[in-house]
């Protein structure tokens, strides 16, 4: 199989209620995300669209190309289509096209996701949340809501590793101190550990600071063949290798919510990708809830099991750290865009390693290991990414 | 009875014979009889060997609490009346795990690996919902 490259990417801040229109941030993100790439937009052959949640209209508008036809694709594009997989989108999103693109179905396509949470109120979006990847014949008369979700898994992971308050909450505070150089971020104040902790309890053990806030935004990226990114792409990012396994539908039939399938995806990713867990730059790890991070860490090897919430406790994840972790501040700070949360990821792992990440730059950016998952848990994804191929 | 307005299960054709038995107050998981797989939630094919010769047993309805999780803020506006409330995924003695509450107790004790113990709560007419208390 031959490698893809990511050359091009583009995204609108996250906002809790923007004035912006689904279409207009959709249009915005799909342009820039050409404009990077430094492509004529007839290069593009195919577009992926992610799900929208918060309108179906829109939804529906996306999977019957409006985006074709907004950015002057039409008569020119082979097909458009909908990836959706929640919040792994944009992890799929990445396997289709290395699959479409190996086998000269498309050559270059753009992916595009737009989400505005704003159109539901607090309630409906915790009712529609409380109905995604949870039975309606075994779960939803419990009254649990998607934040039990990552309380149970939380609980849990305290209970087996003996992971403290303290050094859950530091992950937040240490996507907060990233999210304070991300123009994009939607929360960029300064974040304490005791403020986290001092916040009121949403679901056990897990405070206001510690679950993600549903945001408005929209991103886009440009992936075409290692070969042609070569000779179009100033600075091509490459998928080197990734690996995923789907562990369950409902939680409850997960058989560890502590570890999920990271441990044997991280192994698979890493087997053949030629380089070590020592050489990894950026940790670009799917955070909705702090604990996730700690999970991941430990469930690929760049941390010891149990050795995570002391690891990022001590400033090693955080600006200046060993191993940066979330740089644009993850969904706890950068916000949550639904289905585009692993495409916002996806966007900042190839700005670090472009080396168009500004005040938030890695230095010598060189590898990223991205994680990402949809659903209630129910994909482990892991990625490799590199600014050249090893 | 008073309405119940919150979410009742959507039962599907094949496990139909658990909420029958629930109002009976029995807990039944099933047992492929091809393979001795011990299955829940229900199944229609055995997710091991596929077999449709799946069976119905008792279960001893104790277990313990793999992990839980009390709700205080941002609840399922249906349940806004129930909260704090507890949810937890219990692990049956037989080896099977379920989501379900805690109730009966002090949130405060819920721990995981606490043993526990099914009861019965009639929501309407025709359903009754498994849910779980400490004790062995």
């Amino acid at each position: 199989m031959e490698k893809i490259a990511i050359i091009g990417t583009g995204q609108v801040p996250a906002e809790r209620r923007t004035q912006r229109t689904l279409q207009s941030q959709a249009v915005d993100s799909a342009q820039q995300a050409i404009s990077d790439a430094g492509i004529k937009k007839d290069e593009i052959d195919a577009v992926f669209l992610a799900h929208c949640f918060a309108d179906q209209r829109f939804n529906s508008d996306l999977v019957f190309s409006l985006m074709v036809e907004e950015l002057g694709l039409s008569n020119k594009a082979k097909f458009n289509v909908n990836i959706h997989s929640g919040g792994s989108s944009g992890e799929n999103m990445l396997k289709m096209a290395e699959g479409l693109i190996n086998s000269g179905t498309a050559e270059t396509i753009l992916c595009i996701h737009s989400e505005k949470f704003s159109l539901m109120s607090i309630p409906e979006q915790i009712e529609a949340f409380a109905s995604f990847g949870i039975s309606a014949e075994w779960e939803s008369y419990t009254g649990m809501v998607y934040n039990t979700i990552a309380g149970l898994m939380a609980e849990r992971f305290m209970y087996e590793t003996g992971t403290t308050p303290e050094q859950i909450a530091s992950v937040c505070v240490s996507l907060r101190k990233w999210a304070q150089m991300n123009e994009n971020a939607l929360y960029r104040k300064p974040l304490t550990v005791e403020e986290v902790l001092n916040s009121r309890m949403i679901a056990t053990p897990l405070h206001m600071y510690e679950c993600n806030v549903l945001c408005d935004g929209s991103s886009s990226f440009v992936v075409t063949s290692a070969e042609r990114a070569k000779k179009k792409a100033e600075k091509p990012v490459y998928l080197l290798s990734h690996a995923s396994t789907v562990t369950h539908y409902s939680l409850a039939q997960s058989l560890d919510i502590t570890g999920f399938a990271y441990a044997k995806a991280g192994k698979e990713a890493f087997e053949t990708v030629g380089i070590e867990l020592k050489d990894i730059d950026l940790a670009s790890i799917r955070a909705c809830y702090p604990h996730d991070a700690l999970i991941v860490l430990e469930g690929i090897g760049l941390c010891e099991r149990g050795k995570a919430g002391a690891f990022v406790e001590s400033g090693e994840t955080q600006p200046g750290g060993s191993l940066p972790l979330g740089t644009d501040g993850g969904a706890l700070s950068r916000g949550h865009t639904g289905s585009g949360v692993g495409i916002d990821q996806i966007v900042e792992t190839y700005v670090q390693l472009s080396g168009k990440a500004g005040e938030r730059q890695i230095e010598n950016c060189s590898f990223a290991v991205l994680s990402g998952l949809g659903g209630t848990y129910m994909d482990s994804h892991v990625m490799i990414f590199g600014r050249e191929v090893p | 009875m008073i309405q119940y307005n919150k979410p009742l299960p959507v039962i599907q054709p094949w496990s139909k014979p658990f909420w029958d038995a629930t109002r009976e107050r029995r807990l039944l998981i099933q047992e492929c009889r091809n393979c001795g797989k011990k299955i829940f939630y229900p199944k229609k094919y055995c997710p091991e060997c596929r077999s449709t010769d799946i069976g119905w047993m008792e279960s001893s309805g104790v277990g313990k609490v793999y992990s839980f999780s009390t709700l205080h803020l941002g609840v399922h506006p249906k349940f806004e009346d129930n909260a704090p409330y507890t949810i937890a995924i219990i692990e049956l003695n037989e080896g099977v795990r379920l989501m379900s509450n805690i109730v009966n107790c002090n949130i405060q004790d819920i721990q995981c690996d606490m043993p526990v113990k099914v009861i019965f709560e009639d929501v309407t007419e025709e359903i009754t919902l498994p849910k779980f208390e400490p004790g062995m």
